[in-house]
């Protein structure tokens, strides 16, 4: 049977600079992982890894990537990844680090993952917690994260509006 | 202390506090470690598991001379309470007294230029034999280009000799922003010519293989001289065949 193989590397931008976030784009991130690749596998593992390659989904909330590529060339993309230092918008550089947490065939299994992910995050923000409304609504979102795509993502947004 | 909280957020669950010791001075004294209960009022709990997370405190000796190999053997007190040992042999003839009779569980290798000397098969096999692991760093990589080619051709040649035995790969961060995740950690070893089994363990079982050797060292050390003593007899008997243990317990 002829299909693309495709890989789907998530990914999480870790920065300490919190104006990071909000700049978080897809464009910018994917020049960031490209430039980080010319440097690391020169013109060949470029064009290699760019047949494919895509910024799928992307939260801004919590710093969650997702990148796509060929199966062929997913070991180049994931050995520079960790080459990437800072991202570059509207001529700003933010010092950040990409921390790479699954790999996976497609989407949804990147996504069970993610969810699973959010949910470990979740309990640990919980016992730093401080207040007792933050508390609740963490407990909240908690009981309500699920597979369909829109309780997800507000599981993650309910998560940073309780502690930000 | 922002270092190690990123640590813990990134999913390592046992980080060495480093002290470099550099004989080019000439009066140098080795202080007490820092206690990692100074840093944390309580250890947070690593990711995933209900374990807390270890702080370990490790230290390194910068030798360009076989004299300053002595102070190993002193009765320096303070050497003792260190858990990891590791030594950074400047010349070929230290590199193979390290791997052959220095009492070290880790041995540096320069990344940061190129080597001067090129790597033996007798001293590295002697070293595998004996539990002692070769340690590259990476942080130099991800910050300069030239620093990067040093380091991929040193690693390399040390995989071409020791087969991706042995090996530990370590950050020599010195701001949050210069470490990595654990699994980025084991591509960059891919990176380095380790297979993908080879690199997932030089970041997880030969990191912990070395803190047991550290351990049985440590033990070790301590019958050689309390002689006298029947029940610390009785622990070094059980501390070398653990020490031939590490390998296969972890």
């Amino acid at each position: 049977m002829v299909r693309f193989k495709n890989r789907y590397v998530l990914a999480e931008v870790v920065s300490e600079d919190p104006r990071c976030r909000q700049c978080i784009e897809d464009r910018t991130l994917g020049l960031a992982v490209r430039d980080a690749i010319a440097r690391v596998h020169g013109d060949y593992g470029l064009a290699c890894c760019s047949i494919s390659f895509t910024v799928k989904y992307l939260n801004a909330y919590t710093g969650t990537v997702l990148l796509r590529c060929r199966k062929d060339s997913y070991r180049l993309l994931c050995s520079a990844l960790p080459f990437v230092r800072y991202l570059e918008s509207r001529g700003q550089r933010y010092p950040c680090f990409l921390n790479t947490l699954h790999v996976g065939g497609t989407i949804r299994t990147c996504q069970k993952f993610l969810i699973q992910y959010n949910r470990t995050q979740l309990l640990r923000l919980l016992q730093n917690c401080t207040t007792e409304e933050e508390r609740q609504c963490i407990q909240k979102s908690l009981l309500s994260c699920s597979l369909t795509e829109e309780q997800s993502q507000s599981g993650d947004e309910e998560e940073d509006d309780g502690t930000e | 202390q922002n270092i190690l909280t990123v640590c813990f957020s990134v999913g390592y669950s046992a980080v060495a506090l480093n002290h470099v010791i550099d004989f080019k001075e000439k009066k140098q004294e080795i202080i007490k470690p820092v206690s990692p209960s100074e840093l944390f009022p309580s250890l947070p709990i690593v990711q995933g598991t209900s374990k807390r997370i270890k702080v370990l405190t490790r230290l390194t000796l910068v030798v360009c001379d076989p004299s300053h190999c002595n102070l190993l053997r002193s009765t320096s007190a303070n050497i003792r309470l260190y858990d990891i040992i590791a030594v950074f042999p400047k010349t070929e003839k230290l590199f193979h007294i390290a791997c052959t009779t220095l009492d070290v569980d880790l041995v540096c290798i320069n990344v940061t230029e190129k080597l001067p000397f090129y790597f033996r098969r007798p001293p590295v096999n002697m070293a595998i034999d004996r539990g002692i692991y070769f340690e590259l760093l990476y942080t130099p990589a991800i910050k300069d280009s030239t620093m990067r080619r040093y380091t991929i051709s040193n690693a390399i040649s040390l995989m071409q000799i020791c087969k991706g035995k042995n090996i530990v790969i370590s950050s020599a961060a010195e701001r949050p922003l210069e470490l990595r995740g654990p699994y980025d950690v084991a591509n960059l070893g891919l990176l380095f010519g380790l297979s993908e089994n080879e690199a997932k363990a030089a970041v997880s079982t030969n990191c912990r293989a070395t803190m047991l050797h550290g351990e049985t060292r440590k033990s070790a050390c301590g019958v050689v001289y309390t002689v006298k003593k029947p029940r610390k007899v009785e622990e070094e008997e059980t501390a070398v065949p653990a020490c031939k243990k590490a390998k296969t317990q972890a």
